[in-house]
């Protein structure tokens, strides 16, 4: 389903001053170069997940995680090496990202799940599973900006999962809603795993990595740090971040 | 080449979103105010009140001036709101664009669409003022649709143009606004060209807005402005804007993620 290969992606990084006609003009007057600094935001990856397998990706912020991620939906292409994705991606990445605060729960639905690239006929077939499954039917014509963060992200979490992708990536959602609706959040995603769908996971939460993930990829400055079972990854990494003490863990 | 139609393909399958991206343009941007949708129509309308108490007595020997007024505002907003508004469509959805997979191309296209959307609302009072001042419609009419065709065109490559280069040079925005400004003054908006001097009339043939507001005119109430120069330039420019947008947009669409 995804096959990595040799992927690395490279950010030129300009200093934000450049980023204007002035400065370049400035700079281009005084003889200046611009000078790129040039980050390896990933480096040389390669990896494979098949069909119900679901890979858990540790490490420290900015180790690259969240462009492994944009590599594999197809937000970003990698500067080097192949990236081959087979299969229907669906984020369920920082919830709502596509959400209007003045729509209601309803427009929403609509607005949210047409940015997954559904048809309107897909999206009313859909809406009622959506709707029961959020456990928001009585606020669905409210506008979203009368609902909780919790509402909300149950609203996100219930298009996501009904997008019956593929490859399902999960960014450190599982900690929507309540007790009731994580636990309720964490089966789907369980069954997901069942009807062979491939889960790319991503928490500092190393307890429900090892609960969910088959495999484990530990991402360190772009590069891959450790790739393998759970509980020899994380034993690893929760090693080092016992000794230096400058990774967060929940 | 083939690309090129992918990605135009990809716009296509992702239609649903482009309509409800309309949808919401229009929903919000009237739903707070209690005239609601009505400003659509009263906005062109004040605007021709404004123009009309200052410079009718300059051009009210223009024939039909308020249908002259009217017709130039509702044309001119139907670009500048769009491409305006369309200079920051990358920037403004860098959110989205930076977690899901999307032509990005569908952010200034729905920007234009909800232009257009606009424009054909405020048909509306245009016709009332058309109707009053006694316009006998003609066939010329059923010019309307390729005019709006070739101005839709038109803004959306330069729609594209903007929203992209704003990605890489935040100022574009800025100077974006003056241009607009200034080319509003030199669009025969509410004055004759012919009060120009011959220099700047040669000049105004090299504005796009020009000839469309021209055509706009000619398939309304003016059949002597149906010229084959205004037909002729106006869809050249059309073309030529379309292709340069395009291709700024297209060669660049996988950078933009990097600076946004």
């Amino acid at each position: 389903m995804i096959a990595l290969q040799g992927v690395s992606v490279k950010y030129r990084l300009v200093e934000e001053r450049r980023r204007s006609f002035q400065a370049h003009v400035i700079n281009y007057v005084k003889g200046k170069r611009v000078v790129k600094h040039i980050l390896w935001a990933l480096r040389d990856i390669t990896l494979e997940v098949g069909q119900g397998e679901s890979l858990g990706i540790i490490g420290p912020n900015g180790a690259g995680k969240s462009t492994l991620l944009k590599v594999i939906s197809g937000v970003m292409n990698p500067s080097e090496g192949m990236a081959n994705v087979r299969g229907k991606t669906a984020p369920l990445i920082e919830l709502g990202a596509g959400f209007d605060d003045e729509l209601t729960g309803r427009e929403n639905i609509f607005l949210n799940a047409s940015i997954l690239g559904f048809s309107r006929r897909e999206i009313e077939e859909r809406f009622d599973r959506i709707v029961d499954f959020s456990e928001l039917k009585e606020f669905i014509d409210t506008p979203l900006k009368h609902y909780s963060t919790g509402m909300v992200a149950r609203l996100g979490f219930s298009i996501g999962t009904e997008a019956n992708p593929d490859i399902l990536i999960v960014d450190e959602v599982l900690a929507v809603g309540d007790a009731h609706f994580q636990k309720k959040s964490r089966d789907k995603i369980l069954t997901f795993k069942d009807k062979g769908v491939a889960i790319l996971f991503v928490s500092h939460n190393m307890e429900e990595v090892r609960n969910l993930c088959n495999q484990v990829l530990w991402l360190d400055h772009g590069r891959v740090r450790m790739l393998g079972e759970p509980e020899e990854v994380i034993a690893e990494y929760e090693k080092e971040v016992a000794v230096g003490g400058s990774v967060r863990t929940l | 080449m083939v690309n090129t139609l992918e990605e135009a393909k990809e716009i296509f399958r992702y239609r649903e979103l482009l309509r409800n991206l309309v949808l919401r343009d229009v929903k919000i941007r009237y739903k707070r105010s209690a005239l609601g949708f009505l400003w659509v129509m009263l906005d062109p309308l004040l605007m021709l009140l404004v123009f009309y108490v200052i410079f009718a007595g300059l051009f009210g020997s223009v024939g039909k001036y308020s249908a002259y007024l009217m017709s130039g505002i509702i044309m001119w907003q139907f670009f500048s709101q769009g491409t305006k508004v369309a200079s920051l469509a990358f920037l403004q959805n860098r959110n989205l664009i930076n977690k899901v997979y999307l032509p990005k191309a569908i952010f200034p296209l729905s920007v234009v669409a909800s232009s257009l959307v606009h424009f054909i609302f405020s048909l509306v009072p245009l016709f009332i003022i058309l109707l009053s001042s006694g316009t006998k419609f003609g066939i010329n009419l059923a010019l309307l649709p390729f005019v709006v065709g070739i101005v839709f065109v038109f803004s959306l490559g330069m729609a594209l143009t903007v929203s992209t280069l704003a990605v890489f040079f935040h100022d574009v925005v800025y100077i974006y606004d003056v241009v607009l400004l200034g080319w509003m003054y030199f669009s025969a908006i509410f004055y004759p060209v012919s009060i120009l001097p011959q220099k700047l009339q040669v000049l105004m043939s090299l504005n796009p807005l020009y000839h469309f507001i021209s055509l706009f005119r000619a398939s309304l109430y003016d059949p002597t402005l149906l010229t084959a120069e205004h037909v002729l330039s106006g869809s050249a420019f059309a073309l030529l804007s379309f292709l340069i947008g395009w291709g700024i947009y297209y060669g660049n669409r996988d950078k933009i993620i990097f600076y946004l």
